[in-house]
Formats: C-alpha cells, structure tokens, sequence
C-alpha cells in the first residue's frame, strides 16, 4: 500500500511540476474566474438609462409637450431626434440612432380633453429585446402618473436576495462553469497529451499502475479546482457581499462531487478521443455548455422544452447549482440537499468508472 | 518568388490543409456539426421569457373571492400551479426547498375587506436568487392582484408597438449572438490549439525550411477555416429561419461579407494566441482567456448601453459586437450596406491590425 502511495504521489509531483514550470496555465486558471466576477459585477447588467428617443409630434399642444417631458423626466428616455412623420423616423430606427420613436397623433389635445378615443403611439425596436422590453416598462412606468392614482401595491417579500441583487445569482453561476470548464479541459488535456507524445506508453512500461497513473494524474487539478472556488467565494463575499447562510463544508464538499464528475468527463473524453484538439471541442460541449444553460444558472429549466428538461435532469450542474444557491442563499442542510447530492455523487462515480474502464481497455 | 509561385505554393498549403482537415472525421464534426447541434441546443434553451414559473398557492379564505383570485394567476402563461397548501408555512417550505419560486398566499378575511372596500393583504413571496426574473415575476404577479381589485387594468395613455420582433421573442433576438459565438469557437479556440499543435510537434519548423514564406504557410493554414465557419453560417442561417423563424431581411452579400470579414479578425486572434503560447494547454486557456469576457462584453446577452460608460469604449475593440449589429440589423431589420458601413469598417481594420500584428509576431518567434 505504501508502495502505491508512493508511486501516486510521484506521478502526483510530476503532474505538480509541469504546471508550475507552465505558470502561465496557472495564472489563466485562477485568473479567469476573477476577470469573469468582475466582469459580472461591474461590467455587463440588464439596466439602461438613456434610451435615445424620437419624437413626432403632430399635435403640437400642450398636452403632447407634457407627455414626452414626462417621459424623458426620469432620465430613462434621452429626446435625440424630432420629425414630423413616422415614415421618417424608419431610417432613425434601421441604423439604430434611436431605439424608440413617440408619435403623438395630431387633435391628442382636443380628443383627450373630450374623452374621444386617442393614444400616443410607442414604436420599439424590437430587435434587442432586452431594451425593447426595458423600454416599454420605462415608457409605461413613467407614464402611469399621468392617470389617476393607482392604488398602493400588496406587499412582496423577495426570499432569501431582499434587495434583488445579481450578484446573489452570478457568483454561485460563475463557480460552477468555471469548475466545469477548467477541470475539465485542463485533465482531457493533460492526458491527451501523454498519448500524443507517446509518453503514456513508457510511463505503462514501469511498474506504475493504471490506476496510479490516473489518480496523480486527477489530484493536482483537483486541487486547483478546491482552489479556485475558493477563490471565488472569497472574493464574492469580500467585493459583492454574498451571503454564506449554509456551512462552508457542505460547500465545499458540494464542490468536490461536482469537480469529480468533471474530471471524470475529462479523463473519459481524453481517453476516448487521444488528441488535445479533439478532445478540448468534446469536453466543451459535455461540461462548459450544458452547465451555462442547462443548469438554471441563466436561463429557467422551468421554461425549456420536455427534451432539454430530461437532458438538464440526467447532467450534474443542474444538481450543482442547486446545491450552491441552497448553500449560499437558503441555508439549506444536507437534511433538504440530500437528493442532490446522491445525484452528484452518482454521476461522479459513473464518469469516473467510465474513464478507467476505458482507460484499463485501451492499454490491452 | 514570383506571384505565381506565392499563388501556387499558398494553394498548396490550403490544400493540404483541407485534405488533413476532411481526413479527421472527429475535426469535421467539431467544425461543422458541433455548431449545428450547438445552434439547435441554443435555440431552445436560451429563453428570457419570464414565464411558466412553479406558483405555490396559500388560499387561506376559500370563498368565491379568493377562488377567483388564484384562476386569475392560472389564467395566463406566467404561473404554473405546482401546489395548493393550506398552512403558509408549507409555502415557505416549497421556496426554500426549491419546488416553487413563488408563493402567493391568501389572507382568510380576503373576501370580507374587497366586500368593504378595504385592502386586503395579499401576500407574494418571491425567491429571489435570480434577481432579474423574480422581479419582472413579482411585477407580473402584483399587476394580477392589483387589477383585480381595482376591478379593471389601469389604462396607460399610450399604445406601444414593437417593430422587427413583435413578440419579442428570445430566438429572433438570440440566433445572431449565437451565430458569433460559435463562430469564436470554431475558429479562434481550433486555430489557436492546431497552430500550437504544430508548434508542439515541430512539424511547422520543417515545412519552414521549404522555401515557403512564413505569411503564405499561416495564411495557407487559416484559410480552410474560413471556409468552414463561412459553410456554418450558412448552416446557421438556413437552421435560424426553419427552426426559430429568424427573418433574412437584408441582403445575404451583407451578411456573408460582415462573416467573412469577422472570420478573419478572430482567425487573427487565433494565431496571435498561438505565438504567444508554447503548448496547447496555454493556447486553448489563452483562446478562452479571450472567448468568454469577449462573450460578456459583446452585447450578446446584456446590452451594451447598460454598460457603465468607462467600459463602453473597451467594447470597440471587440471584434463580435460589430459582428453582432450588423446580424441583428442585417437581419432583423434589413439594414443596407451603407448603413452598416460605420461596423463594416470596424471589423475590417480590427481584422487587418489584427492579422498584420500576428503575422508579424508569428516571423519573429520563428527566427
């Protein structure tokens, strides 16, 4: 046994050796995750301010002055252009100057003050819909004070993230595509290269067994996949102030399920495929992919199809990112997590058999 | 060499190229079936639409009131109905187990104070991990309670109408972004982790000891990806209007000149990463160092307005963010050459700095 040990903590310092002689890898590797955190939390969000607007305005009265002051009072709406028909705000809207256009129909005043049917028209591009969308919330928001006092609305409690913040959301989604990705891509890589080398073939010659080679091969980025998450967690509690109502080991040992079940995938497509190239496009499409939008992490599972459904239901990430916003945000146990982490540990011990059955077959 | 043989020897290279390229069925596939299925997968499950959420209902009061009150909230698409509990602490726990994402529980005196003009207390509990849904969710749901209180919908002294997409539907918005990124994997990610390949193996050494220039061999070696992610396009465009009824209104020589142009600036980085890496580790690390804040940054899921305005000007330099315009309003909009022309221009001195700069770099590290 002693002797086993040994020899997994040789190919375990070797593995060690390469990457620090590679620092570069090592830096990209813990380097990502923070640009990708910082990218989330001051970089990208879905408020805009400033829509840039054209106004036609064919009535010309006081009413349809009111109307786009109103408008642009909250600062949502920036007036950039003004025309006298729609037809000539088409151009406007085609080479993007203006996202929306207002057009006041002529007699707005007279009809308006005789309750005759009349309305301001909103025309939005619609061909972002995300600031189409904000737009028409924004336009019909600031509007609303225009008609008589809405009543006050019933109260809401938002659960768990009172103050919708996103970053309650992106810091648990970062940590899981970023496990899924590196890891797995890093040991498809790292093996596949023995192979191509023709490496893996002396390292057989020695008395070193297959599933010594494959646990030193697997400990390294296992420990730099602990790493970075926690480097994630630190950084996402200290910057954004996300919360970590559940116990850190639950976590972390949350994280270790997960990251065996990626570095299974990595060490089965490498076997598998045998090239660096191959293998990398394989892992991306079985790990990074279906992990960013298959887990709920951006996009509802709720939503998708039946087939995506069952597809999301049978990978690990959707099971992970339960288990991470449970942990972070609810407080959740392993008494509510249980099931999730049964999934988990099942997918891991499959992937992983997987790849040193196919690893085993491939020598003979 | 004359330009004979420089046209000759590059057609060589390109040939080779395609013939080791075609030979690889595994790298066929990546190139071009990969993106297909990706386009597919894509399609269906990027889906911004807050709709369908598991509702867990509380009707403490059980009168014809409160009864109508939850079919409203059934009534349309927004709310699933998962669950109807009695006790609101059996809500709470569907929230916090995950089951429900929203819980709307009825107060017992429900009918008694709309009967006396009062307010009742509707309470709506959202789980507000994903905070961009759950509030347009929580929107949705304190419209619903208050309409039906007030009796009818406010009226707004505006009718909205959106052109291009009138449903705003999330595929007609998404294809073009995906389009883009694919196209970034398939050529920035392959030609950097090929060319280092080569690199690794040595092999780019001994064709440069053939009297084959350096510039001819990379752009001999490129070109056949530009052909295959011009053929994704293609594959892409025809899948977007079958599958997600994604409209070609503009001109096709628009689109496939803003793609090729594009290709060639992200074929550009793809080298640039290659000489900058020693092994495919790196490249493939370095191509994605590169992919995913370019993915964030593009406007491809989050609008670039939304920006803070220190960061705005950094997304100029991306090479996907005018890719994505002129799809959009190509596209969607069916805008014209002249029109796109301010994006037209970007991509193309973004493709030539690019390309110049990495061949340049790619001479040095060779001698």
């Amino acid at each position: 046994m002693s002797g086993s040990l040994r020899r997994t903590k040789a190919i375990a310092h070797k593995e060690v050796l390469h990457m620090i002689r590679d620092a570069r890898v090592l830096y990209l590797a813990l380097g990502l995750p923070v640009i990708m955190l910082l990218l989330f939390g001051y970089g990208i969000s879905m408020d805009v301010d400033h829509i840039p607007i054209a106004v036609v305005d064919q009535d010309h009265t006081e009413a349809s002055r009111r109307l786009v002051e109103k408008l642009v009072a909250g600062e949502n709406f920036v007036v950039v252009a003004r025309r006298d028909s729609a037809d000539e705000t088409t151009p406007l809207l085609r080479r993007g100057t203006v996202t929306a256009v207002v057009v006041i129909p002529a007699h707005y005043q007279r009809d308006l003050a005789r309750h005759d049917p009349t309305s301001a028209q909103l025309l939005v591009d619609g061909s972002d819909s995300i600031v189409a969308s904000i737009a028409l919330g924004d336009a019909v928001g600031s509007l609303e004070t225009l008609t008589p006092a809405a009543p006050e609305p019933p109260p809401l409690i938002a659960r768990f993230n009172p103050a919708m913040r996103s970053a309650y959301n992106f810091v648990p989604g970062v940590i899981a595509v970023i496990l899924a990705m590196v890891s797995s891509l890093l040991t498809g890589l790292t093996v596949a290269r023995e192979w191509e080398r023709g490496s893996m073939e002396q390292l057989f010659a020695t008395p070193v067994r297959r599933s010594e080679i494959i646990l030193g091969k697997l400990i390294p980025y296992a420990v730099l996949g602990m790493l970075q998450t926690l480097l994630i967690v630190t950084l996402g509690s200290w910057l954004f102030d996300v919360p970590i109502r559940g116990s850190l080991a639950l976590l972390f040992g949350a994280s270790a399920l997960f990251l065996c079940a990626m570095l299974g995938i990595g060490l089965a497509v490498s076997v598998i495929t045998k090239s660096q190239l191959v293998s990398v496009q394989v892992a991306l499409l079985v790990t990074m992919l279906p992990t960013t939008l298959l887990s709920g992490f951006m996009f509802p599972i709720a939503n998708m199809p039946w087939i995506l459904r069952v597809l999301s239901s049978l990978l690990p990430g959707r099971y992970y990112m339960t288990a991470l916003r449970g942990v972070f945000l609810k407080g959740n146990g392993v008494d509510v997590l249980a099931p999730q982490l049964v999934a988990l540990a099942v997918f891991s011990a499959l992937v992983l058999g997987l790849g040193i059955a196919k690893f085993k077959r491939r020598l003979s | 060499m004359s330009a004979a043989n420089v046209l000759r020897s590059l057609a060589n290279v390109t040939r080779k190229e395609i013939l080791q390229t075609l030979r690889d069925k595994r790298l066929v596939f990546i190139l071009v079936l990969a993106p297909i299925m990706q386009l597919v997968l894509l399609g269906y499950a990027v889906n911004l639409d807050v709709d369908h959420i598991p509702t867990v209902v509380c009707d403490q009061d059980q009168t014809v009131a409160s009864r109508r009150l939850v079919r409203a909230i059934f009534a349309g698409d927004t709310f699933d109905e998962r669950d109807e509990v009695m006790d609101p602490n059996a809500a709470q726990a569907e929230l916090e187990s995950g089951d429900a994402s929203i819980a709307i529980v009825v107060p017992r005196d429900y009918e008694k104070r709309l009967a006396h003009g009062e307010t009742p207390q509707v309470q709506i509990l959202v789980d507000a991990t994903d905070a961009a849904r759950s509030q347009v969710a929580a929107q949705d749901a304190t419209e619903l309670v208050e309409s039906l209180r007030a009796g009818t919908a406010l009226a707004i002294p505006i009718t909205p109408r959106v052109l291009y997409n009138p449903e705003l539907k999330t595929p007609i918005y998404m294809v073009p972004g995906i389009l883009a990124t694919l196209l970034l994997a398939v050529t920035t990610v392959v030609t950097a982790m090929g060319l280092a390949r080569e690199r690794e193996t040595g092999t780019l050494e001994q064709i440069l000891v053939t009297p084959i220039r350096p510039s001819v061999l990379l752009t001999g070696k490129v070109l056949p990806y530009l052909f295959f992610g011009l053929i994704d396009v293609l594959a892409i465009l025809v899948l977007g209007n079958v599958l997600f009824h994604v409209p070609i209104h503009g001109s096709l020589g628009v689109v496939f000149l803003g793609a090729m142009l594009y290709v060639f600036s992200t074929l550009g980085i793809g080298i640039l990463i290659a000489t900058l890496s020693d092994s495919q580790q790196q490249a493939m690390l370095g191509a994605f160092g590169f992919v995913l804040p370019a993915m964030l940054l593009s406007g491809f899921l989050t609008p670039i307005a939304s920006m803070p305005s220190w960061l705005q000007p950094v997304t100029v330099v991306i090479p996907m963010r005018h890719f994505i315009e002129i799809m959009r309003r190509c596209l969607l909009k069916g805008a014209t050459l002249s029109d796109l022309a301010p994006q037209l221009g970007a991509l193309a001195a973004i493709g030539f700095s690019i390309l110049s700069a990495s061949i340049a770099l790619f001479r040095r590290r060779l001698q």
